[in-house]
């Protein structure tokens, strides 16, 4: 089961309203590398794992995601506080406001509602560890876009944070996917 | 050795490995000489830096949660020339950084262990971790309220106080 904790993994607190970055910060949310599939994947995938390592490891990364989309959603939340009508139409945020009013919603910087295929199982632990790798080096691929999209170091600060948790969540998956390959021999 | 740790905090990781051992010292000479050397703008004090607990060179508490990387052979930045310093904006938001970068550190070691399950030192390292974050948590939830449901005793009900997460 899960317990919720009242406080972000890492505190964010974005003075300055920023509607456009706040639309392609979306994609972290609800988009193809965003934080909710990598953690309803590992999740998911956790099941079907070998022994005690991987079925540990996946519980606690996929954990951890989630508290990457509280995060995200924070800053989503902070960055589009208390836009005026106006505001959202010239950041093209309207159609958001129409289906949604001021609610998240999971969706890409597009608006296309979050996808359940974005989540990769195979059924084989070796594949899906290696999607894991594959997931993080995405999502730090695009936490590095959208810190090109900003100075804003109360926005940079998050991302910076976030962008890192990949690195090290690619580096524990890598281990785990080379002891299983060397047992397999 | 590492040449990423050039902004002024490779004292650190000189220190001997086995020195986590000990208590946790209450008091932080250390940090307080580090944070004068770092410059005045840094919070190692604020959010508990603990100098002594750096077995195989991990970063300090405070310095492994702005990088959001307890390993400084992991760490790689982007884009920014060094890592932000969390400027708590008063003192519950200073409390609650004590808190996030203790139960950070101890995450994050945990993740190492989940697939080093073997490495006796690191699980020392997570043991004193732990008790630090059961300490930070209780002094928090002490003074501002529950973090975690079971925090909150007592009338009146404090668990539905402001301020959420999200909110600034």
């Amino acid at each position: 089961m899960w317990k919720y904790e009242k406080r972000l993994q890492y505190p964010v607190n974005i003075r300055k309203k920023n509607l456009k970055l706040a639309k392609c910060i979306l994609t972290q949310y609800g988009g193809p590398a965003g934080e909710l599939a990598a953690a309803w994947q590992y999740l998911d995938q956790r099941y079907n794992m070998p022994d005690d390592r991987g079925k540990a490891l996946l519980t606690d990364i996929g954990t951890e995601e989630f508290a990457h989309v509280e995060i995200i959603s924070a800053m989503l939340y902070q960055l589009m506080d208390g836009a005026t009508i106006e505001e959202l139409k010239e950041a093209g945020l309207d159609g958001q406001y129409a289906q949604f009013g001021r609610d998240l919603f999971p969706s890409d910087s597009f608006g296309n509602p979050f996808n359940m295929t974005y989540i990769k199982v195979s059924g084989d632990y070796i594949a899906d560890i290696e999607s894991d790798m594959g997931a993080e080096q995405r999502a730090r691929a695009t936490y590095e876009h959208l810190m090109d999209l900003t100075d804003d170091p109360d926005v940079l600060g998050p991302l910076s944070f976030l962008r890192e948790r990949e690195i090290i969540h690619y580096q524990r998956f890598k281990e785990l996917r080379d002891y299983y390959l060397k047992m397999k021999k | 050795m590492n040449n990423y740790l050039n902004d002024g905090f490779n004292m650190v990781t000189g220190l001997s490995m086995g020195n986590f051992e000990q208590e946790m010292p209450r008091d932080n000479t250390l940090s307080l000489k580090l944070a004068k050397q770092a410059g005045d703008n840094m919070n190692f004090n604020k959010c508990g830096y603990n100098g002594n607990s750096n077995p195989n060179n991990l970063y300090d508490i405070y310095n492994g949660f702005i990088r959001g990387n307890m390993f400084p052979d992991l760490y790689n930045q982007y884009k920014i020339a060094k890592p932000f310093d969390v400027r708590p904006m008063n003192e519950q938001a200073e409390l609650l950084t004590k808190v996030d970068a203790y139960c950070f550190a101890a995450h994050d070691v945990a993740l190492y262990l989940d697939t080093h399950p073997n490495d006796q030192e690191m699980i020392r390292l997570y043991d004193s971790l732990n008790g630090e974050v059961k300490k930070v948590t209780k002094e928090y939830e002490n003074k501002f309220g529950p973090l975690l449901k079971n925090g909150a005793t007592g009338y009146p009900w404090t668990w539905n106080n402001s301020p959420w997460p999200w909110e600034k």
